[in-house]
């Protein structure tokens, strides 16, 4: 389908925005937008004519429970310990906890390259998409589940700023893991609260110097 | 517009901190105010878990009014708010102030969750409640929902909408119907419902920019 002509796009994201399209259509239609600023912009206007049509709604008192049940989703999963133990137990586990303890010491003064942040980046649906740790000059990057990447793009990496605009931290590897070199100034940037984020850009990265592409995951990276 | 109403009384700083002990318990408000739930969104996408739950107070009668019209039952739309909360908390550094306002994109949410919902449900035969849901569209419920709020310039540019139309447009929009399922439900052609949709809609939007 031809989707050049600026009155056929207006019209498909009017049936996109209000629903009309079938599931097929939508999938195709959620992929243009990916890389079509412009498109994401007419959605974004019908979308906003759209909402009006709630404006006549009269608000709700929403029950309490609605609350409890949002903060038991987002809050990290507590670990169900169990109530006793036996001397036994105790035993092992502070054998294990010294073992640890003699392991973990040696290492650091063996390895002054320790982890100071992590953070897991999540995609729009919450699923963890790459994990990364901070080290000194460079991070780490682990992929955990990734999309799979057209020839001709790129993943990059964003800090972003409480204040500011978002700053390059450089590609994410071809393969998903690897890591990134930091330079004197991103190491400066990211000893502060920040954000990361991975966006979907042309090959070698965005021409802009800012974002181009849709964000893919994000989350903020976090003091250890 | 929603949320372009600047509030007179709003402080004029950055200190999210302050804004946040203003504006406790005002949550009237703060509905009608864009820079500062865009704040709450920007402090939400850093894990600032008390500006969540201020968004929270803010919006959620605004976003559960939105999911009852859809869902027409209170455990349904509770459910729906409950999915955009957790979504919203997970996509905040997403949201993109220049795209849309803060309350359109939290709705435009909301509204997905409950259509979606309602769209597998609805792989099974169709309930009562959408039977009811589809009744509920037809003018004479409209009028009294809108007798309700002073009239604003929607109310105008919807009356203007023929009746077939604006039935067609609200039932996709609060229901997720799609252009079958409404020509099933209004017994009129396939064609017809798609076009008074398409029609409708740019008579709306013309009508709200000029």
């Amino acid at each position: 389908m031809n989707y050049q002509t600026p009155e056929l796009r207006r019209a498909l994201a009017a049936d996109y925005a209000i629903g009309l399209m079938p599931p097929t259509a939508r999938r195709r239609f959620e992929h243009l937008l990916q890389d079509d600023a412009a498109l994401r912009t007419e959605l974004a206007s019908w979308q906003a004519h759209l909402t009006l049509l709630t404006e006549p709604l009269i608000e709700q008192p929403v029950a309490d429970h609605v609350w409890h049940a949002i903060v038991a989703r987002i809050e990290p999963q507590k670990l169900h310990v169990p109530a006793r133990r036996s001397f036994w137990t105790w035993l092992r586990l502070s054998a294990v906890a010294c073992s640890l303890l003699i392991a973990v010491t040696a290492g650091l003064l063996y390895n002054h390259d320790s982890v100071q942040y992590k953070a897991t980046l999540l995609s729009g649906t919450a699923q963890p998409g790459l994990r990364i740790e901070a080290h000194a000059d460079y991070l780490k990057v682990q992929p955990l589940k990734l999309a799979a990447l057209d020839a001709g793009r790129s993943l990059e990496l964003w800090a972003i700023p409480v204040e500011g605009k978002p700053v390059s931290l450089g590609l994410v590897p071809r393969d998903g893991g690897g890591r990134i070199v930091l330079s004197q100034r991103q190491q400066q940037l990211i000893k502060v609260p920040v954000v990361l984020a991975v966006s979907l850009e042309p090959q070698g990265g965005s021409p802009t110097g800012q974002p181009t592409g849709p964000v893919l995951y994000q989350g903020p990276l976090a003091a250890l | 517009m929603i949320g372009t109403t600047p509030h007179p009384g709003l402080p004029s700083t950055d200190n999210c901190s302050e804004v946040l002990a203003f504006f406790e318990g005002r949550t009237a408000i703060l509905t009608a105010n864009t820079d500062y739930l865009e704040k709450l969104l920007a402090q939400c996408s850093l894990g600032n878990r008390r500006a969540f739950e201020t968004l929270y107070r803010s919006v959620a009668p605004r976003l559960y009014s939105v999911a009852l019209r859809c869902m027409g039952r209170s455990d349904l739309a509770e459910e729906v708010v409950q999915e955009s909360f957790v979504r919203i908390w997970h996509n905040a550094s997403r949201y993109d102030a220049h795209l849309s306002a803060p309350l359109t994109w939290m709705i435009t949410i909301t509204r997905n969750q409950a259509i979606d919902q309602l769209r597998k449900h609805r792989e099974l035969p169709l309930s009562d409640l959408q039977q009811d849901a589809v009744a509920d569209d037809s003018p004479g419920a409209h009028e009294q929902l809108h007798s309700a709020r002073e009239a604003r310039a929607l109310n105008q540019c919807l009356e203007r909408l023929e009746g077939m139309q604006r039935q067609s447009i609200t039932s996709a929009y609060f229901h997720g119907l799609s252009a079958s399922e409404l020509a099933q439900q209004l017994a009129a052609p396939l064609g017809s419902v798609k076009s008074w949709i398409r029609r409708g809609m740019e008579r709306l939007r013309r009508c709200l920019e000029s």
